[in-house]
């Protein structure tokens, strides 16, 4: 469930969950069901951050493709 | 070959004119004169040098600053035309400047102001940035060291985003065209959250594609908010202004762009501990509405445990009651038994006593001086018994026991 999440949805889903059982009204079923997806989310959030790597990735413009083909360096 | 009209040959030359890309924007400078204002508040005035003067009008409205005056040196922006109702060639003045400001100065301010006016600056304009990014589009100069800022901080707090480079020079010749190409291309690819245009810091004439009006105008039709980082923090361009955000620095334009991974993380650790107290909270509340329950149970529940050992006291007590009673009867009806068995006459008769009563009265004798001789007598025996006379009489143990001999058989 919570793996497919982005780390935004994740930590949403995370404060959400914080405010539903801060709001109380729960049965305590429910509550411990929250309180567990929600350190499970918290836990997958940190390792997100921890496990990500900047992705780079550049676009093919006219002046890229014109140091490509020259074999100029840009400014 | 035909005969033309003059209306057609100034309008002829009207079209042509205002079809003429450098007569349609343009800075002229030179010297006022025959400055005049008519009634409905436009300005008319010459602008002239040694050679040539050239007829001017200013539509009341238009931006002056400074005050015209006959003999001014100024620089003037607009565009050349007919007006047809003379014939006469005429520069339609939309911006007055004094003499001896830099072109380029003078050119940032009149787009400045042009821009300003058509609302491209409004705060109402200014899109929010996404907390969140998931794409993030860099236009500036590949391999530059302003990329690799951008690179390395965005790489250190926010590490979750793809960066898209649109590579472009960012000075010279072209480098206007190819920040435009490069905007519009991160508006055409596919979930672009917010773009960086960066620069690092240079001259007025260095920055000068971030100055120009096609610029401004792809930063403010970008599919995606743009944060401009141009330059130093003292440096404005028209970019910046344009801009939904502007970043002093490149490096600050990275920083704007994402959330900070410690604030994250602290954010996370929060929501940890709030789900903790809550759970805990949650729990101790249902810990004491547990307790009234029960109590509240105990109280108005009939006490079966109470009864139950009650009962079991008071079954304990009657069966000791009964169990004493049958104790006494028996150890009475024993010694009733007893008692009996002492006081059976019987008993006293079957060891070879007999009770002697006076036939006469019925009275029991147990002493001599009961009895007279000659009275009558019936004795008791154990089997049965008989009547006699009384025939002798002798008082005094001596002779009782003397004569009992059989005691001694």
């Amino acid at each position: 469930m919570a793996e497919g999440l982005s780390f935004e949805e994740g930590l949403n889903r995370l404060e959400k969950i914080v405010q539903t059982l801060e709001a109380g009204g729960l049965s305590l079923e429910e509550a411990i069901s929250l309180f567990e997806e929600g350190m499970q989310l918290a836990k997958i959030c940190n390792q997100r951050l921890d496990a990500a790597e900047l992705k780079v990735s550049q676009l093919q413009t006219a002046f890229d493709k014109e140091i490509h083909n020259k074999g100029e360096s840009p400014c | 070959m035909r005969i033309y009209s003059v209306d057609e040959v100034t309008g002829y030359l009207r079209e042509l004119l205002e079809s003429d890309s450098l007569l349609t924007d343009l800075w002229i400078s030179g010297e006022v004169s025959n400055l005049s204002q008519s009634a409905a508040g436009h300005l008319y005035f010459t602008l002239k040098d040694e050679a040539s003067q050239l007829r001017c009008v200013l539509f009341r409205g238009e931006r002056l600053d400074l005050a015209l005056e006959n003999g001014a040196a100024v620089v003037a922006h607009g565009h050349i035309s007919v007006y047809e109702v003379t014939g006469s060639l005429q520069f339609y003045v939309d911006l007055v400047q004094p003499e001896g400001v830099g072109i380029l100065h003078l050119e940032f301010e009149r787009l400045k102001a042009k821009l300003e006016e058509e609302g491209l600056f409004e705060v109402a304009r200014k899109r929010g940035l996404p907390p969140f990014p998931q794409r993030i589009g860099v236009v500036t100069s590949p391999g530059s060291a302003v990329l690799h800022d951008i690179t390395n901080i965005i790489s250190r707090r926010y590490p979750l985003v793809e960066l898209v480079l649109a590579p472009t020079p960012v000075q010279g010749d072209g480098a206007a065209e190819g920040i435009v190409e490069a905007i519009e291309a991160l508006s055409e690819t596919e979930g672009i959250d917010v773009v960086i245009l960066a620069r690092g810091g240079g001259s007025l004439e260095e920055l000068q594609a971030f100055n120009e009006e096609k610029v401004a105008r792809a930063i403010a039709s970008s599919k995606a908010p743009v944060i401009s980082g141009v330059g130093h923090d003292t440096d404005f361009t028209i970019a910046d202004f344009v801009a939904d955000l502007r970043a002093p620095t490149p490096s600050a334009a990275a920083e704007l762009a994402v959330p900070h991974r410690s604030e994250l993380e602290s954010r996370i650790q929060s929501q940890q501990r709030a789900l903790v107290a809550a759970l805990g909270g949650e729990i101790s509340q249902r810990g004491t509405e547990l307790g009234h329950l029960t109590n509240r149970l105990r109280y108005l529940s009939p006490d079966i445990a109470r009864y139950r050992q009650r009962i079991d006291e008071l079954t304990k007590m009657a069966s000791m009651r009964v169990a004493s009673l049958l104790t006494i009867d028996r150890e009475q009806l024993r010694s009733r038994e007893l008692e009996l068995g002492a006081l059976s006459p019987i008993a006293t008769l079957s060891r070879g006593y007999a009770q002697v009563q006076l036939s006469a009265t019925g009275e029991v004798v147990s002493r001599v001086a009961q009895i007279h001789r000659g009275d009558a007598i019936d004795v008791r025996v154990s089997d049965g018994q008989f009547k006699g006379r009384v025939t002798t009489l002798k008082k005094g143990l001596q002779a009782w026991l003397k004569d009992f001999p059989s005691k001694k058989g």
